[in-house]
């Protein structure tokens, strides 16, 4: 996912009056009212958070819906925000509880996914089995519960730390180390089976 | 330390948070170790390996270009109907303070300086406009004076 640089002595595009500096930085000038601060922090963390609610929900436009109220409740929010973990980790929390509502009210035959890529033309073959290995890839990651979904979503796309995915779901990095375990073995469970009938 | 400190069941368990750098210290090196020394363990780290490269691979649709616009003036529309919350919080201490201030110089006055407090309170509207008046004038004149 993309992030700006933190080096610091630049500036942003969008804003150029807002230096390029860290999250932590970013919050506290939110925290005083400050709204370029604020968008910057949305705008460095709107393709991970996307994509992440993404992966968990299996729909884009709920995805975008989710990660546009969890940005607003983010600002409402970050009066209360201590810093106790990254803004980014305190962020996916918000989104991963929307998402688990979410969920929780839908049935999985209202999920659907979304075409990835256009097709590739040039070489229809390599393309066909791309598109086999995404739907198997998919399959495996539906038949996870949510919470070990979540971990190995955030593992895996995200590159959290298991420390960042413990505070993403409000859990202990040891309950994180088991979900990811059990995550990985059912989904190379699902993946196994495809590749025995030759499905990937 | 010993290759075979840990049986293929342990390593087997440590796999992935082995591949995710999350071992540390001596398990870490143990894991390495009979990693080093069983090829059965090997080749189930590198199918490991292969299957969450395989994960990688699957892609997400892009972003909409007007997330960004979206979610700014849904704040903006906020903080026009409520104040942000620290604004609000340091609209509440300093409303908190003005009270506080108050009944502090309530008490003050109150008790210490009640005699003199009491003529003030006994004169009249007019009096008190004119001593206004009349402090304006003599600031004038003061000013006009030092020209």
């Amino acid at each position: 996912m993309s992030h700006c640089p933190h080096s610091r002595g630049r500036t942003i595009l969008s804003h150029p009056e807002v230096p390029v500096t860290n999250d932590a930085d970013l919050v506290r000038k939110a925290q005083t009212g400050d709204l370029a601060a604020f968008e910057e922090l949305v705008r460095r963390h709107q393709h991970g958070l996307f994509s992440y609610l993404y992966r968990m929900c299996r729909n884009a436009s709920d995805a975008e819906e989710m990660a546009q109220v969890a940005m607003v409740k983010a600002w409402e929010k970050l009066g209360g925000f201590r810093g106790a973990s990254s803004f980014k980790t305190w962020l996916y929390r918000i989104g991963t509880n929307l998402c688990f509502n979410l969920r929780t009210r839908r049935k999985p035959t209202e999920e659907l996914y979304e075409t990835m890529a256009a097709p590739d033309n040039e070489r229809p073959e390599a393309a066909f089995q791309q598109k086999l290995r995404e739907e198997a890839v998919r399959k495996a990651l539906d038949c996870l519960p949510e919470d070990q979904r979540a971990a190995l979503v955030l593992s895996v796309y995200q590159d959290m730390s298991y420390k960042e995915i413990a505070e993403t779901l409000g859990k202990t990095v040891r309950a994180v180390d088991s979900l990811l375990f059990r995550a990985k073995s059912n989904v190379r469970k699902v993946l196994a089976e495809d590749r025995a009938k030759g499905i990937i | 330390m010993s290759n075979h400190s840990m049986n293929c069941g342990q390593v087997k368990r440590l796999l992935p948070p082995f591949l995710d750098e999350e071992l540390s210290g001596r398990v870490r090196e143990q894991t390495a170790s009979h990693l080093a020394s069983c090829p059965a363990c090997r080749a189930e780290l590198e199918a490991l390996k292969a299957d969450m490269g395989l994960l990688e691979q699957v892609g997400t649709p892009e972003v909409s270009p007007f997330l960004v616009t979206r979610v700014m003036a849904e704040v903006r529309e906020r903080r026009r109907a409520a104040p942000h919350g620290f604004a609000r919080l340091a609209g509440s201490l300093a409303a908190a303070l003005v009270v506080a201030v108050s009944i502090g110089a309530g008490v003050l006055f109150g008790s210490g300086l009640a005699q003199t407090a009491t003529p003030v309170a006994e004169n009249s509207t007019e009096e008190a406009v004119s001593y206004v008046e009349s402090s304006a004038a003599d600031m004038y004149a003061m000013m006009a004076g030092g020209d």
